[in-house]
């Protein structure tokens, strides 16, 4: 086979299904839990330095970018932790069937986004 | 390694038009994946209008009529045109499929044919398999027995048997492992659903001896573990087979013996 050859048409071309959209935002929303977890523990360790900073993170937390941060920290969290428990019962070896898969795959984006309207609703209970 | 886009020699660039020369009033547009090796430089879509009036069911029939009426130079595989042989294995409408057994009424507006992702092209709709073929190959994909046992079959139970049922009819078109993202990624290590497939038929089967050396050799962080799940291999297979379960298979048998 020489250089020549062109190589055909894969990502532009396929199409997606549930599956595999899953699939790839477990990747992702794996990568943006790691950086946010790390800006957490940032956030801390300024809390650590001196109350001074206290003012910088409750003003963070209070603006419009703090409340899409911890919304989009706290979808991305619940969609990794449900998706998990989809792969945990393919690791059991159950769940493979087509219809199973796209129906747990759906479960997953709706429970991820319930998850999420639930948590921040009751945040002033949490907290 | 990850590369969303095409290389520059594979972009594909706006083919010829074909326009209808039998007045039918049932006109579907047909766009084909074209390249040509005498000819080389970039891939193209040329695009057919095909009277439907006078074609039958199936997306190889439009192909058949095409090259037979209207552009003999079109290439493409087929054989049997009735799913048993995987000659026929194309990409049609973003999903991989048999053409002898995907109907062209299931395809709604034109029809886009692609040759099976990721592959070498050798001309048209034709995709060089021979790296799928060679994988296939050092699965030792036949029987080992110590058995001699020249004028008798090997003896299976019911049981036993029918734990090769949705393994067997695997008839290696391509469609599940050309449709993996891992597999176009990591297409030179990475074993593919359809080869780990092929393994679990013989590490399942009652009648080898040779189970432990097979689940040795594919249990590899490349050959077996690319596998993510992404389920495009089940969601492909013109046959209706689930190859996603059987990895699954593979490695729950590594992960508990």
């Amino acid at each position: 086979m020489t250089d020549k050859n062109p190589l055909s048409p894969h990502i532009q071309i396929y199409n997606w299904h549930v599956s595999s959209l899953v699939s790839i935002s477990h990747r992702i929303t794996s990568v943006i839990n790691i950086l946010i977890l790390t800006l957490l523990c940032f956030l801390v360790w300024t809390l650590i330095l001196g109350n001074q900073n206290y003012q910088i993170v409750y003003n963070f937390f209070n603006s419009f970018f703090g409340k899409f941060f911890i919304i989009s920290f706290v979808w991305s969290y619940s969609f990794q932790i449900l998706s998990e428990v989809r792969h945990w019962f393919w690791d059991l070896g159950y769940g493979f069937e087509l219809k199973t898969s796209k129906i747990t795959g759906v479960l997953v984006i709706i429970g991820s986004l319930v998850i999420t309207i639930i948590l921040y609703s009751i945040r002033g209970i949490l907290v | 390694m990850v590369q969303i886009n095409l290389p520059k020699n594979s972009e594909i660039k706006k083919g010829h038009y074909y326009k209808d020369k039998t007045g039918s009033k049932n006109i579907r547009k047909v766009n084909v994946y074209r390249w040509d090796p005498s000819i080389g430089g970039n891939p193209r879509i040329d695009t057919y209008e095909v009277d439907m009036d006078n074609c039958p069911s199936k997306v190889l029939d439009v192909l058949n009529k095409i090259k037979n009426e209207i552009d003999p130079s079109l290439a493409y595989r087929r054989s049997c045109a009735h799913g048993v042989c995987g000659s026929c294995a194309m990409n049609m409408n973003g999903k991989n499929g048999l053409a002898c057994t995907k109907s062209h009424s299931e395809i709604k507006g034109e029809i886009n044919i692609y040759p099976l992702p990721h592959l070498k092209v050798l001309k048209d709709l034709i995709g060089d398999l021979s790296i799928l073929y060679k994988q296939y190959q050092s699965v030792e994909p036949w029987l080992k027995t110590s058995k001699k046992s020249d004028d008798t079959e090997h003896h299976q139970s019911r049981d036993d048997r029918s734990k090769l049922d949705g393994l067997y009819e695997c008839i290696m078109c391509a469609c599940c492992s050309t449709a993996c993202p891992s597999y176009w990624w990591n297409g030179d290590k990475f074993l593919g659903p359809a080869v780990l497939l092929q393994a679990y038929r013989w590490i399942i089967d009652s009648r080898d001896e040779d189970r432990k050396e097979r689940l040795k050799k594919v249990a590899d962080e490349l050959k077996l573990y690319r596998c993510h799940t992404i389920m495009n291999c089940t969601n492909a297979c013109p046959k209706g087979l689930n190859p996603a379960k059987a990895i699954a298979s593979i490695k729950k048998m590594l992960a508990t013996s």
